[in-house]
């Protein structure tokens, strides 16, 4: 059981990660009237990449070329952080929630280092626009995961998908303010609509594509992957923590598989239905998240 | 005599040989070593204590005999001097040669260090002021020796004022303490009742906290820490700020009894502005020693927290978790002291490469000084608070305490804590913005102007401090565990934790930092080798098409400027848009903005106008003729006598 959650966690994460942008994309693809391409195409894109030489604008460091190395190494740690169906094994490394929050934002400082390393504008622009949303987006963030601390006691990712789990959790107004606060989490972390547009390559528009402009050949696969692991992490966070799931392992994990493959078609249908936000806009959004998560506190603490 | 005993005097006597050295004419270099020697055999003292020998000499009084001791919170203390200063010294070594005046610089700082190492030690009132007031005095000395054009003759003038304004509290403060003999004796305050107490514990936070550069009492300190010379700034930011926190520490939790509840909210919540406001002043600075220093107001920030956060749990009777947040902020005291030294020690080697540190000119120093600038990149990610360098492993702690607050036994409790939890991550996402931005306009890029382009490694006495404290930065980053259990004994409630090399604490997923660091260096390492080193040509950067010229190359206030537009309600900027037309065509336009710090416009201003309008009806009284003066005694006589005639006094 717990080996199984093991495997799902590393080789699910490393293996099946692009498969959740690629369903996205293909979801939206057919909301919108189109064919689209298949879920498949992340996998062909990124062996495409994996067999491409390696772009090296002048003048850089050492620092613009380890950064994807380092990009994709603190999301792979990251993945041994979050349980599979509420189990994880004894990974040396803990469950701890905040550090998982720590590991991405070592990933956040090596992508914006190397964005001034190129002095290219456009990465420039994009970091510049991502440090600026993840202010606020961090803030949400770890008031939405206070509010998942609260049953269990414990920032161990393993102790909150068990107390977030069955159905009395959910007579309890602060839970739904949490899922509600965490879908913006969600939303801002894996640079979805309305805040970000994954589809667009025009240059004054887009955040996390902005950074990824000047890499190629495999470090531009590292950091599509690493991208693509991101979704998995907040998605499977989301389900774990938020989302409705009970019963036994196997139980569990078909939870987990419902409930990533929902919020995949939720993103979907966001990404239909609303435009792109102006940017300025978006820590307004953000900031009634807060407000939400701390309503949904008072009623924690006072029920 | 003890060996710890024998260890600290002959560190002292060596500290003092050193600082007399230059006086008397002997060798600067054997002056800075005997220095070096000496407070590094203090720190080992400090430290040998804090790990668990017994305490030395003298213990607390009230009286006014003078006596020195160490027992194990001053030990840590005198241990996170000792790790800053003897770099300093070594470092001022290279960094004083060829200056003007070294010989008294290198007094002062010995002076200096004997100054803060006397605070630290100091076991009763009268040698805990002189110290306090000489630790003040010190670095304005070696301000003014080095430079003293008028700017830097005012930032003095505002850091002694500042200083002595707020440093009244630590006086008041201290005499009280001593007046009601509960210096070294927590039952005698809290037996005079809670309006002593509350007076003694807002005396402590005004004083202490003015000294440590907390808001709104901050003003001086961006002000002197950037024009000190770099080893002086790195001690001022280092060390001078966290001896005001070990006063507060010594009054809050050893002296005041046991601090009610509302102070713990008092310092939460001046935690949190010093925090959030210090980092964000720091993001729009354009000076890097200034936004240094803006960056040590929030780091003090962050050790209020864990401060605060303490005093909440042990007012709640959480005694395990208010070990570990003063544990915590200890730990961070540490850290900070480690990087910001750090940041400071290659700033000043910056400094003399190029002549000035204007942010928006230097770029590209990684490739040109790779030893400075491979410290400096480490010190930001330290400082920017990312895993596995030691700034996470503290604010981790902290955020824990803070998140275990917020489900507390009230409403209140628990949304302080989560709004100070939900400040602490928006602090820590802005330092990171902060300190990517300082990384990449200072090591990264192309060089913006000549001196930049020019610039050579810094010789080996200033190169050897920072990678020092980049290897201190990254060693407790690794294996914060081992001390933090030490650091747990010191709280006022001690609480046993397992000593291991990482975090694990109850309640946390815990934080195996080692197996962080191993992991991130493995996996960096094997996918460096699956990426391979087959390249293309080299390309420029993409600019749509056109040369990146250094025109293009982005400034501070262009990458903060998405934030400045977000923020604008709050920070207020002022901008200015000139355009000269000439014979109906446009000749040029010149645009001027900037961040006016608010503090300085909507507070200090308002009362140094005040104070001044004052000074000028006040100086009508005074007319310089002696019969008018003896009026005013005879008033004064008159009035006196009609107070106690109604029974007003008397």
């Amino acid at each position: 059981m717990i080996a199984l959650a093991g495997a799902i966690q590393i080789i699910g994460g490393l293996a099946l990660a692009p498969l959740l942008s690629g369903t996205v994309q293909a979801l939206k693809a057919r909301l919108q009237g189109r064919r689209g391409p298949s879920p498949l195409q992340p996998y062909r894109e990124l062996r495409r990449l994996w067999g491409k030489t390696i772009a090296d604008p002048q003048p850089t460091t050492v620092v613009y070329r380890l950064a994807p190395c380092i990009v994709a190494a603190a999301t792979i740690l990251a993945l041994f952080l979050v349980p599979i169906a509420g189990l994880s094994p004894d990974w040396p490394l803990g469950n701890d929630a905040i550090v998982l929050v720590g590991l991405l934002a070592l990933a956040r400082f090596a992508l914006a280092a190397a964005s001034w390393d190129t002095g290219s504008g456009f990465a420039l622009m994009g970091s510049s626009r991502d440090l600026t949303l993840s202010v606020f987006a961090e803030a949400l963030l770890v008031l939405a995961l206070i509010l998942a601390v609260l049953p269990a006691a414990s920032t161990d990712l393993v102790a909150m998908s068990a107390a977030a789990s069955g159905s009395a959790i959910w007579a309890e107004p602060a839970h739904w303010c949490a899922a509600v606060a965490f879908a913006l989490v969600v939303l801002v972390e894996t640079g979805r609509q309305p805040i970000d547009n994954p589809d667009t390559h025009l240059e004054l528009t887009m955040i996390h594509e902005g950074p990824l402009l000047e890499y190629a050949g495999r470090d531009l696969a590292l950091l599509e992957w690493s991208a693509a692991a991101r979704h998995w992490i907040f998605l499977v966070v989301a389900a774990e923590l938020y989302l409705p799931h009970w019963g036994g392992f196997g139980a569990q994990l078909a939870c987990l598989v419902t409930g990533v493959a929902v919020l995949c078609a939720a993103l979907a249908l966001t990404e239909t239905a609303q435009a792109k936000m102006r940017i300025l806009h978006a820590p307004a959004l953000l900031a009634s998240g807060c407000l939400l998560a701390l309503v949904g506190l008072v009623s924690g603490l006072v029920g | 005599m003890s060996g710890v005993e024998l260890l600290v005097l002959l560190g002292l006597a060596l500290l003092t040989a050193g600082t007399l050295a230059p006086v008397a004419r002997g060798g600067l270099t054997t002056a800075i070593a005997l220095q070096a020697v000496g407070i590094a055999l203090l720190g080992v003292g400090g430290a040998l204590i804090l790990l668990g020998a017994p305490a030395v000499g003298a213990t607390f009084r009230s009286g006014l005999d003078p006596g020195l001791g160490i027992d194990g919170l001053t030990g840590f203390f005198l241990a996170t001097l000792a790790v800053v200063a003897a770099p300093a010294t070594i470092y001022a070594r290279g960094y004083l040669a060829g200056v003007a005046r070294s010989r008294a610089l290198v007094t002062l700082g010995g002076l200096f260090l004997i100054a803060l190492a006397g605070l630290l030690m100091a076991r009763d009132p009268s040698t805990f002021l002189a110290c306090w007031e000489l630790m003040t005095f010190v670095p304005a000395a070696a301000i003014l020796v080095r430079r003293g054009d008028a700017g830097v003759r005012h930032a003095v003038f505002v850091y002694l004022a500042v200083t002595h304004l707020g440093g009244a509290g630590v006086w008041i403060c201290v005499l009280a303490l001593a007046h009601y003999g509960a210096i070294g004796d927590p039952g005698a305050l809290a037996a005079q009742g809670a309006a002593v107490q509350a007076l003694v514990i807002v005396a402590a936070i005004v004083g202490f906290g003015t000294k440590a550069g907390l808001m709104p009492l901050h003003s001086w300190l961006p002000r002197a820490h950037p024009v000190a010379p770099s080893h002086v700034s790195a001690l001022m930011s280092g060390v001078m700020v966290k001896a005001a926190l070990y006063g507060l520490v010594r009054v809050l939790f050893e002296w005041a009894g046991p601090a009610p509840l509302w102070s713990g909210l008092v310092v939460l919540a001046i935690g949190l502005l010093s925090a959030f406001g210090g980092v964000l002043y720091a993001l729009f600075q354009r000076d890097l020693k200034r936004l240094l220093a803006f960056s040590t107001i929030e780091n003090v920030g962050i050790v209020a927290l864990g401060l605060g956060t303490s005093i909440l749990f042990a007012s709640t009777g959480d005694e395990t978790w208010a070990a570990i947040a003063f544990a915590a902020a200890l730990l961070h005291i540490l850290n900070h002291a480690v990087f910001k030294a750090l940041l400071f020690f290659a700033a000043g080697a910056f400094e003399r490469a190029l002549g000035s540190l204007e942010l928006d000119r230097i770029g590209g120093l990684l490739r040109r000084m790779p030893w400075t600038g491979g410290a400096f990149l480490v010190g930001s990610m330290a400082i920017a608070g990312v895993p596995p360098l030691n700034g996470f492993a503290s604010e981790w702690l902290i955020l824990q305490a803070l998140i275990h607050v917020a489900f507390g036994p009230s409403l209140g409790l628990g949304l302080a804590g989560a709004l100070a939890a939900a400040g602490l991550a928006a602090t820590a996402a802005l330092a990171v913005f902060c300190f990517v931005k300082v990384v990449g306009l200072v090591l990264l890029g192309v060089p913006r102007r000549a001196e930049a382009e020019a610039a050579v490694e810094a010789p080996p006495s200033m190169r050897g401090a920072p990678v020092f404290l980049a290897g201190c930065c990254i060693a407790l980053g690794a294996v914060p565990g081992l001390l933090v259990p030490s650091l747990m004994e010191l709280a006022p409630q001690p609480h046993a934790l397992v000593t291991k090399p990482g975090l694990s604490i109850p309640g946390t997923g815990s934080l195996p930092s080692p197996w962080l660091l191993l992991g991130l260096l493995v996996l960096t390492g094997l996918l460096w080798r699956l990426r391979g080193s087959r390249r293309a040509a080299p390309v420029p950067a993409w600019a749509c098409g056109q040369p990146i010229e250094r025109s293009l190359g982005w400034s501070s206030a262009g990458f903060t400027k998405p934030l400045r537009l977000v923020l604008e309600a709050v920070l207020r900027p002022r901008r200015e848009i000139e355009a000269v037309h000439e014979r109906g065509q446009l000749q040029s336009i010149r645009y001027r903005g900037e961040i006016p710090h608010l503090f300085d416009t909507l507070l200090y201003g308002p009362v140094q106008r005040g104070a001044l309008a004052g000074a000028l009806v006040a100086r009508r009284l005074q007319s310089g003729s002696v019969r008018i003066y003896a009026a005013y005694l005879l008033a004064l006589l008159l009035g006196l006598l009609v107070l106690v005639r109604i029974g007003a006094i008397g």
